[in-house]
């Protein structure tokens, strides 16, 4: 644990109050949090937990009442800060009269990039989120997936080291969240740190190292993804498919050592995972009906 | 036209004491706003923390107020267009072509300035309305539907200023305003043009031959045919030179082709109408009825404030102290015999006699080193009518003995003298006094600063209309500057609602300032709702009492608030000047620069209000 320490709240406590001063919400309360270079972070919760609280005062959008959000190492209110961030708001906040070569080309002049790099740099990204297409369309056009690819390009455009993701894979279809899972986890393995919030709990499991979760404002539980979900009263042995008679000698070794066999079985896999696989075959083959595939012993639920 | 003495400051006259006075101003707001943002810390978080965030306020003030990036803020602005694009602002222009394309109707040709109806009552309100709306809707609607719609919170969370994302906006709406301006100029041009263009019809059958008493040579007159409601009289002489009467303000140049009765007239368009006359003003002062210098004349009730009055037929004289009279102001192959003084005078009659006889007056040019003092010219004066005085190069008069005798020669006749005018009435560095006296006993002439200037040349009319319009442009720089800044912490109907309340104020500016001062009639605010509401006119005192005492206790609490509201309204008749275009006067390059000046003087500090105020808000709330 000693990569620098990219995101860190100290005693950050949110409360929202009306004209009159008086308090309303207390919408996040004294949160103590490190989030380090290179990892996924994810911010778990229920609506109103405090996620998104979080992420808004971290980029400066919001200003605490008391404690202190600090990106790099600068107050969340200093601006320069923002030179090094990514984010990607949950709703794509753009301008929708813009088109997507426009928008990227727009949000590449606020980082003061010079003209030939923020040409080369929206192409690329254009590229990289398929919008090639319909880069000349106005983005009130956009179906919602859409919109959120360019969400995400206008949060890459200057190539960030931290990227703020607020319900990224909101409004995506499984394949646009199988996409966005793959892009954050090779954004990681570039380098970046990843700070996520999300109330989709597979997605946050598939690719966070380490999570966080809220409740009523409330840090409940931190820690690693696999440790915390670690289930230590229970053995799993997985195996290729293994005959009648040798599964019957296997429960005979639980039994003489004390144990018990819960279930014994062929594992399932998610929807996600199948309709993924379809979907890849029909890619393929198109035109051909997918009958019958077959999803590799990935499955989470073998036992 | 009437020209407040506030118009005939130079540039370099009044930018010392203005910028003073801006630098007070900004620095009582400065100061004020430091204090209440340190109280309001000190409740909100202790005296220590509030030193530390009042002295980071004034740090992070100054970075992002200098450490700008041209760049980003032309992205902001670039956007801010694309937006008002987005919101059809492009109906504004269609407003005002339809507006053009059926105004001809309407428009009177036959009054007496149709110019100043064309272009003062209509093309150049009609451009001020809409321009004014258009900056009001834009600026004032933008910043909260921005905010409403989150799509600022990308703007923000990118390394932007606020400051960038204040002058942004500012900048986008004034290229928009600036677009539609350029674009309702070039039509209210082309109306002006058209509307104002005729001419007249000539033949020689109207036109009867005229011998003048006593001479040998006879004249060819006439009447041209009738066209946008009237007339010109035209004179023809022996050698064929056409004089065609000025009527409404213009006269036509005339050509003659051929001879006698197959002679061919050929009357051009309308000529010395579209001008913009450069005058040369003087200072006014008077002698009162004992003939001492006095700053103002008598006041006969007539008018109050912008004119003084001479009595005639005593010592009363309006004398006004010219400078740059010089030879290359009014070179002799320009100006051969004379130089033009222009002399607007209001008559007043304390008995009326036949009232379309001119009262008599008279002109002295004095030279206020030698003390010579020569008579111009006496001459009659009708009421508000524009006359050109010309002064002659050479001026002959009687001599006189020093108790103001006639000299005569020794055959008994008057000795005439000559005295030239440049080298005997004006000093080598161009200062001559002009005095002007009433001759008539019981009469009265009134006059004002602006009513008397030697008319040196003319500048170019487009320029004059361009420079009309850039008076436009600067007020609606104004309400975008306003706008944008409410914006920044109002929601857009109260921020809409606020910049109407500066433009309201700012036309009202000069009352509000009186009525902080006292000098309205009808006492302040509330005793003038009293007066409202019980019918009282403004002069009758009202009956004592519990309700008048509070009134006039409220009013005079609320005179300081005023006296401040008034000090941070934009005066928007400062940057008026459709009456200079329409009444063809050249606007001055030093009444330009002064309002430029003060327009920057407003942007600046409604940028960093502006600034403050977005760095101060909760953009995600």
């Amino acid at each position: 644990m000693s990569a620098q320490v990219v995101v860190e709240t100290r005693n950050l406590t949110k409360v929202y109050r009306d004209f009159w001063g008086r308090q309303k919400v207390r919408a996040l309360k004294a949160l103590d949090l490190e989030v380090r270079q290179g990892e996924i972070f994810g911010l778990l919760g229920p609506n109103g937990s405090g996620k998104s609280t979080t992420i808004k005062l971290l980029l400066g959008l919001l200003f605490p009442t008391s404690g202190q959000a600090l990106v790099f190492g600068r107050d969340a209110t200093d601006v320069t800060k923002n030179e090094r961030i990514g984010y990607l708001p949950e709703e794509s906040y753009l301008y929708r009269f813009l088109n997507a070569e426009e928008t990227l080309d727009f949000y590449g002049r606020l980082f003061n990039m010079p003209r030939a790099v923020r040409r080369q740099r929206t192409a690329d990204l254009i590229e990289m989120v398929g919008l090639n297409w319909a880069k000349r369309r106005q983005l009130k056009e956009y179906s919602k997936g859409m919109t959120r690819r360019i969400g995400l390009a206008q949060a890459l455009i200057n190539d960030p080291e931290l990227l703020l993701l607020d319900e990224p894979t909101s409004g995506l279809d499984p394949i646009g969240t199988r996409d966005m899972k793959r892009l954050i986890l090779r954004l990681r393995d570039q380098g970046k740190t990843i700070l996520m919030c999300s109330h989709l709990l597979a997605d946050v499991q598939d690719v966070c190292d380490r999570i966080a979760i809220l409740h009523q404002g409330e840090l409940k539980e931190l820690g690693r993804v696999d440790s915390l979900l670690k289930v230590r009263d229970v053995t799993e042995i997985r195996t290729t498919v293994l005959s009648e008679a040798c599964l019957k000698e296997i429960r005979e070794v639980v039994q003489r050592h004390k144990g018990e066999v819960q279930m014994v079985g062929n594992p399932t896999t998610t929807l996600e995972e199948l309709f993924n696989k379809i979907i890849e075959e029909s890619e393929a083959h198109p035109g051909r009906r997918v009958r019958g595939v077959e999803v590799g012993g990935g499955g989470r639920n073998a036992h | 036209m009437p020209i407040e003495s506030y118009d005939f400051q130079t540039f370099a006259e009044w930018f010392p004491g203005a910028f003073a006075y801006w630098a007070a101003v900004m620095g009582c707001l400065l100061v004020g706003g430091l204090i209440t943002g340190f109280f309001v810390s000190v409740l909100r978080s202790g005296p220590m923390r509030a030193v530390e965030v009042v002295g980071r306020a004034v740090r992070d003030l100054v970075l992002d107020m200098t450490l700008l990036s041209p760049r980003r803020i032309l992205a902001l602005a670039w956007v801010a267009v694309k937006e008002a694009v987005r919101r059809r602002v492009l109906v504004v222009f269609a407003l005002f072509l339809v507006l053009m394309l059926f105004a001809g109707w309407f428009i009177n040709t036959a009054s007496d300035h149709p110019e100043r109806v064309c272009i003062g009552r209509l093309v150049f309100p009609a451009m001020w309305v809409l321009t004014f709306l258009l900056g009001l809707f834009l600026s004032s609607m933008s910043l909260p539907l921005d905010i409403k719609n989150r799509t600022l919170h990308t703007v923000v969370t990118k390394p932007v200023r606020q400051s960038e994302i204040v002058l942004g906006r500012i900048l986008g709406f004034a290229a928009v305003g600036t677009l539609l301006l350029a674009a309702m100029g070039v039509i209210g041009w082309l109306f002006t043009i058209r509307t104002l263009s005729h001419t007249h019809t000539l033949t020689a059958g109207q036109l009867k031959e005229e011998t003048t008493p006593g001479s040998q040579t006879s004249l060819l007159k006439g009447k041209t045919s009738a066209a946008s409601g009237h007339q010109h009289a035209v004179t023809i002489d022996a050698s064929g030179e056409a004089v065609v009467e000025m009527k409404q303000g213009h006269t036509h140049d005339l050509y003659i082709e051929g001879e006698g009765d197959d002679a061919t007239y050929t009357l051009e368009g309308p000529k010395d109408q579209l001008v913009a006359r450069v005058p040369i003003y003087g200072k006014l002062h008077f002698l009162d009825r004992a003939g001492n210098e006095a700053e103002k004349g008598v006041n006969t009730g007539d008018e109050w404030t912008y004119r003084s009055f001479i009595e005639g037929a005593g010592r009363m004289a309006a004398i006004w102290e010219f400078k740059g009279i010089t030879q290359r102001a009014f070179p002799e192959s320009e100006f051969p015999e004379s130089i033009p003084l222009d002399l607007t005078i209001e008559v007043f009659r304390t008995h009326k006699g036949d009232v379309s006889k001119a009262v008599a007056g008279g002109l002295w040019l004095r030279n206020p080193d030698t003390g010579l003092k020569v008579e111009a010219q006496v001459f009659g004066a009708k009421k508000f009518s524009r006359d050109v005085r010309p002064i002659p190069r050479s001026i002959e008069v009687f001599k006189k003995d020093a108790k103001g005798k006639p000299v005569k020669d020794a055959n008994g006749r008057p000795v005439r003298e000559t005295y030239d005018l440049f080298r005997d009435l004006v000093t080598p560095d161009g200062r001559v006094e002009v005095w002007l006296q009433c001759l008539e006993g019981g009469q009265y002439f009134g006059m004002a600063r602006a009513d008397a200037y030697f008319h040196a040349r003319d500048a170019s009319f487009v320029l004059n209309f361009v420079k009309g319009l850039l008076g436009i442009w600067m007020q609606m720089a104004l309400v975008i500057g306003f706008g944008v800044m409410l914006s920044t912490f109002l929601s857009a109907p109260v921020a809409l609602l606020a910049t109407v309340f500066v433009i309201v104020g700012g036309i009202f500016r000069d009352f509000i300032v009186d009525l902080a001062a006292g000098k309205t009639y009808g006492g302040g605010p509330w005793e003038s709702a009293i007066r409202l509401f019980t019918q009282q006119n403004q002069i009758v005192e009202l009956e004592p009492g519990l309700r008048t005492s509070a009134a006039l206790t409220f009013d005079t609490i609320a005179k300081p608030a005023l006296w401040m509201i008034s000090r941070v309204l934009p005066a928007f008749g400062n940057f008026e000047f459709d009456d200079y275009v329409s009444y063809g006067y050249a606007v001055d390059g030093d009444l330009l620069l002064r309002c430029a000046f003060q327009l920057i003087g407003f942007l600046l500090p409604l940028t960093v209000a502006g600034y403050f105020f977005l760095k101060n808000r909760e953009v995600a709330r």
